[in-house]
């Protein structure tokens, strides 16, 4: 365990001004800065919807939109890219792996820092989405703050289900990135499989595409026509997609014969 | 005692191609180890094999008395290593790639200051390793190497890309090191004459397989027993029957005639015979094998 705190806060380190780290916090605040710049220009509408009851839940809808179709899963194939690979443009794996640490502790705590960067990024998207809120209401004159309170348990519960639904995304981006040395070939396949998601969701079997979670989440929760919402828990599915890659990779990682 | 050693290691990267051929290596606890060959001739795999960066296939590693695959963490703890290229984070400073290495090895933060120090890279601020030179990437990997005070120092090729003075300066901090905290030193390089100054062991590979392996002191022994005598004259046959008449062995070698090392007297007696049955002698050469041809003769064998 206290190797894995080591190895963990060395891992952190590594992240300082890689543009993983700069990724994280333009993704974030990406959504947020168009729907506050949209608001501030259309500001004569801002009274009646800030009036709305349903002011939260349709803020929080509309902030999602993009996030959960492009920006969560591009994001959760970039980060997870950048960060692994980050050894190979450095020539570092062979420093690495020459460290005092076991490779089960490598590869945790890699991959633990990639969840802990996509954790930031929604963190980060929150804020944004709290702040798209309430910086109109500062600025313009007559806007009422939103009259009900937010339903944080609901935002809370939607946040760890788009969490969720990223890992899959994940686990096959950190499999891709660690065995191939070209960054272009985990970003490819990511990028593919992601058209490919989007293409599946009018599909009836669309969810046994790994990359369609966080697309069905958002679309099941109102604009149904677009998509065949599938009848299966896809929380669930998630999961084991990313159990099933994670212990794959991690095979694949032990039995490699060169590291480095 | 023996700080590390392989038996019978083999390596093959494809069915056919055997990069290892019973390497057995022996080093012992404080001395610096020069690991010599030409490039390609199996250092480098044999350093990573012994670092745990390739699979063993064949054979057995022992470090500080240890099989190494069952006592990696605890074997890794004690090495320093810099092996090919220097392995560097280039979007970190000098000190926060030292910072990334302390976080692991969990030593005092002095040891990253005193590591920039002996390096000369101290005054490097918040320049990006990136933007280093070769050298100043070498000497920051060296840096790297020493930051755990290790007991096993294993550097691979560390002079690739500093200048003359550079390659002094590491020398004599190698040296100083092994003087001073009696660290084991292993030293892998292509050239000979880089490190003869510097190493007490030698172990000479070539197309994986071990040709040479001793103390530098056989080493020289051997270029001591390899001194000759080359003889230009009128007429080389006449001056081998000569030879042989004073009992010693001698050829004929790009139109001069090579005979072991002699004493002053017997080269004197050896000009008055060629002299008295009339060949001329034009030139009677002293050629001393220096370390660099005995291992190149080693090689080539």
């Amino acid at each position: 365990m206290v190797s894995f705190v080591n190895s963990f806060q060395a891992e952190l380190l590594k992240t300082k001004r890689t543009i993983a780290f700069w990724m994280v916090i333009s993704g974030a605040f990406f959504t947020p800065v168009i729907v506050t710049t949209a608001r501030l220009i259309q500001h004569q509408t801002l009274p009646k919807l800030y009036a709305s009851p349903e002011f939260w839940i349709s803020h929080w809808r509309s902030s999602w939109e993009s996030m959960a179709l492009f920006l969560l899963p591009l994001g959760g194939i970039m980060i997870t890219s950048l960060i692994t690979q980050l050894e190979y443009r450095n020539n570092t794996w062979k420093q690495l792996h020459t460290l005092p640490l076991s490779f089960t502790t490598i590869f945790i705590s890699k991959l633990s820092i990639i969840i802990v960067m996509v954790l930031a990024y929604l963190l980060l998207f929150n804020v944004g989405i709290y702040l798209s809120a309430v910086i109109p209401y500062l600025i313009v004159g007559d806007v009422p703050y939103p009259r009900l309170n937010a339903p944080f348990h609901f935002f809370l519960q939607q946040d760890l289900y788009y969490f969720v639904d990223c890992l899959p995304i994940i686990a096959l981006q950190y499999l891709l990135s660690l065995h191939y040395k070209n960054f272009l070939v985990p970003t490819g396949i990511g990028f593919l499989l992601w058209v490919g998601s989007l293409a599946s969701l009018s599909w009836k079997y669309g969810y046994f595409v790994p990359y369609t979670y966080d697309m069905y989440t958002y679309l099941k929760s109102g604009v149904v026509n677009k998509a065949v919402i599938p009848e299966v828990n896809i929380h669930w599915l998630a999961i084991l997609y990313f159990i099933a890659f994670t212990m794959c990779n991690y095979v694949l990682y032990l039995t490699k014969n060169a590291k480095g | 005692m023996s700080c590390l050693e392989t038996i019978d290691l083999v390596h093959h990267y494809s069915p056919i191609e055997k990069v290892l051929d019973h390497v057995n290596i022996q080093v012992e606890e404080g001395s610096i180890y020069g690991f010599l060959g030409p490039n390609g001739a199996g250092k480098t795999t044999t350093l990573k094999l012994i670092l745990g960066l390739l699979k063993r296939q064949q054979g057995s590693i022992t470090v500080f008395g240890r099989p190494f695959e069952s006592n990696r963490v605890a074997i890794l703890k004690k090495i320093g290593s810099l092996v090919e290229t220097p392995s560097l984070y280039g979007h970190l400073t000098a000190y926060e790639n030292l910072s990334v290495l302390r976080k692991v090895y969990q030593c005092p933060k002095e040891n990253i200051h005193t590591a920039l120090d002996v390096v000369g890279l101290s005054h490097t601020g918040g320049k990006k390793a990136g933007q280093f030179s070769l050298g100043m990437k070498q000497r920051l990997s060296i840096a790297m190497a020493l930051l755990n005070d290790p007991s096993l120092l294993i550097l691979d090729e560390p002079t690739n890309g500093l200048d003359p003075n550079g390659m002094i300066e590491i020398r004599e901090l190698l040296r100083q090191l092994n003087k001073n905290t009696g660290v084991t030193i292993i030293i892998s390089s292509h050239l000979l004459a880089e490190i003869e100054k510097l190493v007490t062991d030698v172990g000479i590979i070539h197309k994986g397989r071990i040709m040479f392996q001793g103390a530098l002191q056989e080493l020289k022994m051997k270029q001591q027993q390899l001194q000759s005598i080359a003889l230009q004259t009128s007429n080389n046959v006449m001056a081998t029957e000569v030879i042989s008449k004073m009992r010693l062995t001698s050829h004929i070698e790009n139109n001069r005639v090579i005979l072991p090392a002699l004493i002053k007297d017997q080269i004197a007696l050896l000009n008055r015979e060629l002299v008295n049955i009339g060949v001329d002698v034009y030139e009677i050469r002293h050629v001393s094998n220096d370390l660099e041809s005995i291992f190149m003769d080693i090689i080539n064998n």
